[in-house]
């Protein structure tokens, strides 16, 4: 799996995969600056 | 989190294999003001349906995060009345992350799992004494203290 997090920066993208794979999200909210 | 723990071999596996990844800027509308976002590093769980089942704020070392985001996993299955996979998980940070600062909160919801699975306050008494013999000092014992009159 490598060590990389393959982020999703689209909120409905992540909740459609969600639903999909019956999955909770992991929200991260960084600091943009 | 960016610089130590999101690259950890471990965490980064561990996310990717049991939730969906999803990052937002702190500045991003409406999200920010949806989940009442003041300060960050933000990481918060949450299940397909949108409810917020853990919230945490702070940098995490990899060795703490993945048992906060075990006890996250925990925590979303007792919400929704999952109680064999809650207590799955919950043995699992015991088990595996005795020392972590994820560990008391896991024994006492193994307490409030316990109960609600076998209805018998036995399960609750037991987290009592293991909050106090084992994470004495923590908030968690205080919370169980009532349980050792049952």
């Amino acid at each position: 799996m490598g060590n990389t997090v393959e982020w999703i920066t689209d909120f409905k993208e992540a909740f459609d995969r969600a639903n999909e794979e019956k999955k909770p999200v992991l929200l991260d909210f960084f600091n943009p600056q | 989190m960016d610089a130590v723990t999101y690259p950890d071999e471990q965490v980064s596996a561990f996310i990717t294999e049991n939730f969906i990844p999803l990052r937002i800027a702190s500045d991003a509308e409406p999200y920010s003001t949806d989940f009442m976002v003041q300060w960050t590093p933000r990481s918060i769980v949450v299940d397909s349906f949108g409810k917020v089942h853990q919230s945490e704020v702070g940098f995490f070392r990899p060795e703490e995060f993945v048992p906060s985001l075990v006890l996250g996993l925990a925590k979303t299955a007792f919400d929704q009345d999952q109680l064999e996979a809650c207590k799955k998980h919950l043995a699992a940070i015991l088990a595996d992350y005795p020392d972590s600062a994820a560990a008391p909160e896991a024994a006492y919801l193994q307490g409030a799992s316990g109960y609600k699975t076998t209805h018998q306050g036995g399960a609750l008494k037991d987290a009592y004494h293991t909050l106090k013999d084992t994470y004495p000092e923590s908030g968690w014992a205080k919370r169980a203290l009532p349980y050792r009159l049952l």
